[in-house]
C-alpha cells in the first residue's frame, strides 16, 4: 500500500476552479465518490463541514487540508485540487488558499497503515521545500511523483 | 540547557496532531532547542513522554483540542493552547515555554498527594503494571462490592427471590461488576505493559482465568503473560512495509490471544485453580489462631511502607479476595490501613511536649486522611523520626488488623474507610471493627509516647 493507491485519478483536481471553500470542498467530495472512497457524500460532507467549524483547516502557507472521519467513508481516500484562482478559507495565517487535500477515514479506522500515510503526508506539508514542490505541480503526473517520494 | 517537552492531539488525529509535532520540531531544531513531542492521534499515543522526561523537562506544551492526560504534568509549567497554535506559532510557544518560571507547592493535604503522586511517578516495571490493573479494577470492586451488601438490606437471602429488586442488586453486583474484575485486572495490566495491542489478549485471558476459576492470581498471571507476548510481537516480528498495517489489527491481537488463551487453558488455569480454591477454603475455613496470625501480618504489612509496594502486595491480595466472596482480610487491611494517621493523630493529642506545634498541626490533618484510609499520611511523621514512628505504627496496626480477624469482621468494598461503615451490610461486625481500629490507634499512640523523645532533645 502506497499513498498513491489512496489517491485515485477521480480524485485530483488540476486546475479547479470554485469560487468559496464550501464549492471547493463539494467538488473535492464529487471526485472522492466518483474513487470510490466516499459513499455517502452528504453524511461526510457533514463531517468535513463541522470539522471547519471548530477551527480552519487553512494551515497557513496557501494550503487547506478539509478533513473528516464518518460512515460515509467506506475506505481511506486523498483528494488534491489545486485552485486556478486563490479561495479565502480563514486560514492559520490569513492567506488565501491554493493547493487543497482532502482526506476521508472512514468511522471505523483504527491504527491502520493508511492512517500512517495521511500522517506522513501531514507531517510532509510543514516542510517548506515540499511545499513548494506542491505548489509548482501542473499536471496530475507531477503530483503523483512528488507523493511518491513521501 | 533547558529541555522542553510537548504533547500534540486533535480530535480526528490524522492532520493537525502531526503537523503541529512536526511544526514544533523544525522550529526547536533551528533555534537549537531541545524538544520531545508525544503525539495522540488516530494511531494512538506515539513518541510518549516518560515520568523521567516529565521530572526533568523546564517547561511542556500542550497543544490540543482533546485531553491528553494533563494530571501527569501536576507541578510543571505548562502552556496551554490550542492545536492550530502550535503550527502557527510554533517559535513563539517555544519562546513562551522557555521563559515559564517552576511553580512552587505547600500543607500535609498537598504533601501527601505530592508524595502518592511521586510514588506512583517512580513506580515501574511489573509493580507499575500490576498497579494500573488494580487501580482500573477497583471501581468495579466498590461498585459491586457495595450493591451486594445493599441487596442485603432486604435479607441476607432475599435475592434468591426471582424478579426482586434484590435479586437485581445482586446481579449487578455479583453477576456482572464482579465477573468484570478479573478480566479487567487483566487487561489493564496487559495495556500497561503494551499499550492497546495487549488490552485484547490481556482481557481475554482474564475471562478464562474466571472462568476455569483460576480468580485473581490467574489474572494477575494473564495480564503479564499477554501484555508480554503482545510487546514481543509488537517489537520483534517485522513484517514487510506493506504488510506493517495488519500487524496492530490483526497478526498481535490473533496471536498474543490465541498464546495467551492456550497457556490459562492448557497451561496456567488448573494449577492456579488449585490453589486459589485451596486458599479460598483455607480462608474460609480460618480458626482463630490463624485468622489472628494473617491479621497480624497484614496489618504490619499495610503500616510497614505506608502506601508503598508491601503495603499494596497486602492491599491487592485483600481486593482479589473479595471476587471469590471472602470479605474478611479486606476488613483487616482497611482498619490496618487507617490505624497509622489515626494513631499519630491521637499521639499528637497526649503527647504534645513529643511534638512540635507543626507537627500538632499536621496530627489534625492525618486525622481527616486516616479516616479516609489513606495510610500515606503518616509518612511526613515517619520520615522526620522514621525509628520510633515505623515500629510504633507497625505494632498498632498488627494489632487492628488481627483484631479484626479475630472478631470475624468483613468488608465488601475496597475502600472508603469511615465513609462505608453507615453503608447498610457493608462491614460486617460493625461495633467491634470500630473497636478494633479504636484499639490500635491507643497502641500506637502509646508506643509513641514512650519511645519519642521531647522535641528539645531531638
Amino acid at each position: 500500500m502506497n499513498i498513491l493507491e489512496l489517491l485515485q485519478p477521480q480524485s485530483i483536481l488540476i486546475p479547479l476552479s470554485g469560487n468559496d471553500k464550501v464549492g471547493v470542498i463539494s467538488s473535492l467530495i464529487d471526485g472522492l465518490a466518483a474513487a470510490g472512497s466516499v459513499t455517502d457524500k452528504e453524511l461526510y460532507k457533514n463531517a468535513v463541514l463541522t470539522r471547519e467549524t471548530t477551527g480552519s483547516t487553512g494551515i497557513g502557507f496557501g494550503v487547506a487540508i478539509p478533513h473528516g472521519k464518518s460512515a460515509g467513508v467506506t475506505r481511506p481516500g486523498l483528494a488534491f485540487a489545486k485552485l486556478a484562482s486563490p479561495v479565502d478559507w480563514d486560514s492559520l495565517d490569513g492567506e488565501p488558499v491554493k493547493a487543497v487535500f482532502m482526506i476521508a477515514v472512514p468511522e471505523s479506522a483504527a491504527g491502520n497503515e493508511h492512517l500512517q500515510i495521511l500522517i506522513a503526508l501531514s507531517r510532509k506539508l510543514i516542510d517548506s521545500e515540499f511545499r513548494d514542490k506542491l505548489m509548482a505541480v501542473s499536471d496530475s503526473e507531477a503530483l503523483t511523483s512528488l507523493l511518491a517520494t513521501i | 540547557m533547558k529541555k522542553l517537552l510537548a504533547v500534540t492531539a486533535c480530535p480526528t488525529g490524522v492532520a493537525h496532531t502531526y503537523m503541529a509535532a512536526e511544526s514544533l520540531a523544525k522550529a526547536a531544531k533551528e533555534k537549537d532547542i531541545s524538544i520531545k513531542v508525544e503525539t495522540r492521534g488516530a494511531v494512538g499515543v506515539e513518541n510518549e513522554l516518560t515520568e523521567q522526561e516529565i521530572a526533568e523537562a523546564h517547561a511542556i506544551i500542550v497543544a490540543a483540542d482533546t485531553d491528553v492526560l494533563e494530571s501527569r504534568f501536576a507541578g510543571k509549567p505548562v502552556v496551554r493552547v490550542p492545536v492550530a497554535q502550535a503550527i502557527k506559532n510554533p517559535a513563539g510557544l517555544l519562546e513562551e515555554a522557555l521563559n515559564m518560571q517552576p511553580a512552587p507547592s505547600a500543607d500535609l493535604g498537598k504533601q501527601v498527594e505530592e508524595l502518592k503522586k511521586q510514588r506512583s511517578a517512580t513506580r515501574s516495571g511489573p509493580y507499575k503494571h500490576l498497579m494500573t490493573g488494580v487501580s482500573n479494577m477497583l471501581p468495579l470492586v466498590v461498585a459491586g462490592g457495595l450493591l451486594i451488601a445493599l441487596s442485603f438490606v432486604f435479607g441476607i437471602h432475599a435475592f434468591e427471590q426471582k424478579g426482586t429488586l434484590a435479586a437485581a442488586l445482586m446481579n449487578i453486583g455479583s453477576g456482572a461488576a464482579f465477573a468484570l474484575m478479573v478480566p479487567i485486572l487483566s487487561g489493564f495490566i496487559a495495556f500497561s505493559i503494551a499499550e492497546k495491542p495487549g488490552l485484547a489478549p490481556g482481557l481475554i485471558g482474564g475471562m478464562l482465568a474466571s472462568s476455569t476459576g483460576a480468580g485473581f492470581l490467574g489474572g494477575i498471571l494473564s495480564g503479564f503473560l499477554a501484555g508480554y507476548v503482545a510487546l514481543a510481537l509488537k517489537k520483534y516480528i517485522k513484517l514487510p512495509r506493506n504488510l506493517e498495517g495488519l500487524k496492530p489489527i490483526l497478526l498481535i491481537p490473533l496471536v498474543a490471544s490465541g498464546i495467551t488463551g492456550l497457556m490459562m487453558i492448557y497451561v496456567i488455569g488448573k494449577p492456579v485453580s488449585h490453589l486459589m480454591t485451596a486458599l479460598t477454603d483455607w480462608l474460609t475455613g480460618l480458626g482463630t489462631t490463624n485468622a489472628i496470625l494473617l491479621g497480624l501480618l497484614l496489618g504490619a504489612m499495610m503500616a510497614f511502607d505506608m502506601g508503598g509496594p508491601v503495603n499494596k502486595a497486602a492491599y491487592t491480595f485483600a481486593v482479589g479476595l473479595l471476587g471469590n466472596h471472602v470479605y474478611g482480610p479486606m476488613a483487616a487491611v482497611m482498619a490496618a490501613g487507617m490505624t497509622p494517621p489515626l494513631g499519630l493523630w491521637l499521639a499528637t493529642l497526649i503527647a504534645k511536649k513529643k511534638f512540635t506545634k507543626e507537627e500538632r498541626d499536621a496530627g489534625k490533618a492525618a486525622s481527616v486522611l486516616g479516616i479516609s484510609f489513606i495510610t500515606e499520611g503518616a509518612i511526613p511523621f515517619a520520615a522526620g523520626d522514621p525509628f520510633r514512628v515505623i515500629p510504633s505504627i507497625i505494632v498498632g496496626s498488627a494489632v487492628t488488623g488481627s483484631l479484626s480477624m479475630a472478631f470475624g469482621a468483613t468488608l465488601q468494598a475496597p475502600h472508603g474507610g469511615i465513609f462505608v461503615l453507615p453503608i447498610p451490610h457493608a462491614v460486617g461486625h460493625v461495633g467491634l471493627y470500630a473497636l478494633a481500629i479504636a484499639i490500635g490507634m491507643v497502641v500506637t499512640a502509646l508506643m509513641l509516647s514512650v519511645l519519642k523523645k521531647p522535641v528539645a532533645q531531638l
